[in-house]
């Protein structure tokens, strides 16, 4: 999508979803790819650890923001902007409106 | 040339600096460990956090911490000897959006100390109050000011250029009140 700018395909992926979704956990991001967890576990610790995005503990979940005092912030935001106007329609639709679940009452 | 276990925060970290100089890599301290060096241990840190400004590979800095008996631990280096363990969060030398060209320089009798200015400190934790809603970070920039002369116009244009003027107004008063 970024013309392997960004590499991996992993870590481009989130990049799209978090520029998307604004936040997202591990398991969130890899049930909407369709991927397994442990690639999406190690570029978001990679995202980290580079400063781009940080973590904040909700219970036992992490949930990843971009890192707003990472230097390249506004750019980065900007450039992940125009990728997702690049989106066909309905990912970008399924991709923007962001789906609350709700836990069933027992 | 005191032991390492024997070092306070100021002598270690210059220790670790001049030793990563004479090696080629150009380190500057940031974070929570200047306001322990300015506030002298009113806020303790035992993180140095350390960034290289020449881009150097993480073996690299690997093989010469080694020499001085600091190892890797996942992401920090530890030394058996003392509390304090290193870290380098990744580059550039910035502040928010913005690069940092000047930084301050300590002499102690372990080496030279590179590390950000009193200013560009409050700036650094103001980051973390304003991006993170860190309020520790923001105690530690009110302790600052407390022991340090602060240029507050320049931590107000930046906090104006960080798109933070707002936040920045709502706890001007506790810079101001208490900045030498």
């Amino acid at each position: 999508m970024t013309g392997n700018l960004i590499t991996p395909k992993t870590k481009e992926l989130i990049l799209i979803y978090l520029a998307g979704r604004k936040e997202g956990y591990a398991r969130e991001i890899a049930n909407y790819y369709k991927m397994s967890l442990s690639p999406v576990q190690n570029q978001l610790e990679h995202l980290e650890n580079s400063g781009i995005i940080y973590g904040k503990h909700s219970g036992k979940t992490i949930i990843y923001r971009f890192n707003q005092r990472y230097p390249y912030y506004k750019e980065l935001i900007k450039l992940l902007e125009k990728v997702l106007l690049f989106l066909p329609e309905s990912e970008k639709v399924k991709l923007l409106v962001t789906r609350k679940t709700t836990k069933k009452k027992r | 040339m005191k032991k390492t276990g024997n070092m306070n925060i100021a002598e270690l970290a210059a220790f670790i600096c001049t030793h990563l100089n004479n090696s080629g890599i150009k380190c500057i301290l940031t974070g929570g460990a200047c306001i322990s060096i300015y506030t002298d241990n009113k806020y303790e840190s035992f993180d140095l956090d350390f960034i290289d400004c020449t881009y150097r590979s993480r073996k690299q800095i690997a093989e010469e911490l080694g020499k001085i008996g600091f190892i890797e631990n996942n992401r920090y280096f530890v030394n058996n000897e003392t509390k304090y363990f290193i870290e380098f969060p990744a580059g550039p030398l910035s502040i928010g959006s913005e690069p940092v060209h000047i930084t301050n320089e300590l002499v102690f009798s372990t080496g030279k100390l590179f590390l950000l200015t009193p200013t560009d400190s409050v700036k650094d934790r103001l980051a973390a109050y304003y991006f993170w809603d860190d309020k520790q970070a923001l105690e530690q920039s009110i302790l600052l000011s407390q022991s340090q002369r602060i240029d507050l116009k320049e931590v107000e244009r930046w906090s104006k250029a960080e798109g933070q003027i707002n936040k920045y107004k709502q706890i001007k008063k506790f810079l101001l009140n208490k900045s030498k």
